[in-house]
């Protein structure tokens, strides 16, 4: 078992519904733990096995990206036991939603958002075509990180604890759908920037078609299928 | 010389790696760590990147063992095994352990604090020259090691070869 001793000296970052995260060191390297802690509301039985295929998913849809070339966090370590992951801290990073929100006023930097707007198109299709539906794309769990020598900042995935692996296009309009509720609520008035982010997805993506056509079903009916219960 | 490092999970566990150049007893070595005379993994440096990597199998073979979940019998050959991408308990040991014909080895041991004996009882036996365990570069062979650990070029814009090696350690069990 893991030394409960780690996690006092460990520093808690956020908590939400399904996880902690802490900032620690691990093996010398900066680390943030994310920790699924078990749910009492929940059947023990249920809990453990909804905990551990999540904790699965998103370490396999974390290394079917990487292969892929899309950056996401390296996993250093996983306990299945307590249900953590040690995954490398994106060290000197901001989350696309600062980044958005800090530009937005300044109006010479139009041209800069509309460039990471296409950004986030190309990877997204690229990762929609590896069959990884991220299940919970927002502004926030996208993170920039500057490159030195090089201009551009890269952009990396973050929080792949809802995904999941699906061909299908109706799974990949889904998680559009979210991505622009949530870009749309979080940034007012970017209606014309995500439509930019959605072409450059259009444009890039081999099956972006089909993913497109569903999206605009998804947006009429919302992002559930069936209206059972 | 060698490098030791503390486990944060394990707080009683110590890590030392040694690096040997011009090993002449390779055979002699691998014999006695066969038999379990010998306390410490015999790893062929070729296939590693960086110490980095030999401290994530470290990590996970003392977690394994203290959860009773080791898949080999002993902590130092479950180190070796997870140095592997695979499953595959022979092929490991054939990839990441030494040969008999091997001249250059990586000794590795779990130890506590006040092991510090062991370090030098184990250096000694080993007939070759030890070196700084950064000289790992110089000895590793980064072709082999992208070809087995089946590293893409477009893997490499994403990260280091010593990240895609890493992650694959980590994840191998569910993949």
């Amino acid at each position: 078992m893991a030394d409960p001793e780690f996690f006092r000296g460990a520093q808690l970052l956020k908590q939400g519904a399904e996880a902690r995260l802490y900032r620690a060191r691990f093996l010398g390297k900066p680390t943030i733990v994310k920790e699924r802690f078990p749910k009492c509301y929940r059947h023990p039985v249920l809990d453990e096995k909804l905990t551990h295929r999540r904790t699965v998913q998103e370490v396999r849809s974390i290394l079917r990206c990487r292969r892929a070339g899309i950056s996401a966090p390296v996993v250093y370590f996983v306990d299945y036991k307590s249900h953590c992951i040690f995954l490398e801290e994106i060290v000197g990073s901001s989350t696309v939603r600062d980044y958005i929100s800090s530009t937005q006023s300044k109006s010479c930097k139009e041209r800069e958002l509309e460039h990471l707007a296409e950004h986030i198109g190309q990877i997204l299709a690229k990762m929609h075509d590896e069959d990884v539906i991220h299940g919970d794309l927002t502004t926030s769990n996208m993170l920039l990180r500057c490159v030195l020598n090089v201009g551009e900042s890269e952009l990396i995935l973050i929080d792949f604890g809802l995904s999941y692996i699906s061909a299908l296009p109706e799974d990949k309009g889904v998680d559009l759908y979210v991505l622009e509720k949530a870009f749309l609520s979080t940034h007012p008035n970017t209606e014309e920037l995500f439509e930019k982010l959605l072409k450059s997805y259009a444009a890039s993506s081999k099956r972006s078609s089909a993913v497109i056509k569903k999206l605009d079903e998804v947006r009429l009916r919302g992002r559930k299928r069936s209206m059972v219960g | 010389m060698h490098v030791t490092h503390e486990l944060e999970l394990f707080p009683d566990n110590n890590v030392t790696q040694m690096l040997f150049k011009e090993v002449k007893n390779a055979a002699e070595l691998r014999q006695s760590a066969v038999e379990g005379k010998l306390n410490a993994a015999l790893i062929n440096p070729t296939m590693l990147v960086n110490h980095f990597q030999v401290l994530v199998a470290a990590n996970k073979a003392v977690h394994l063992q203290k959860s009773g979940k080791m898949k080999t019998k002993s902590l130092y050959s479950e180190i070796i095994f997870n140095l592997s991408p695979t499953n595959n308990i022979s092929e490991a040991f054939k990839r990441f352990g030494i040969s008999d014909g091997d001249d250059a080895v990586m000794l590795v041991l779990v130890h506590s604090k006040d092991e510090s004996q062991l370090v030098s009882d184990l250096a000694a036996r080993v007939d070759g020259q030890q070196v700084p365990v950064e000289d790992l570069s110089s000895l590793s062979d980064a072709a082999k090691i992208k070809k087995l650990y089946k590293i893409t070029p477009q893997e490499e814009k994403c990260g280091t070869v010593l990240d895609a090696v890493v992650c694959r350690m980590a994840t191998k069990d569910v993949m």
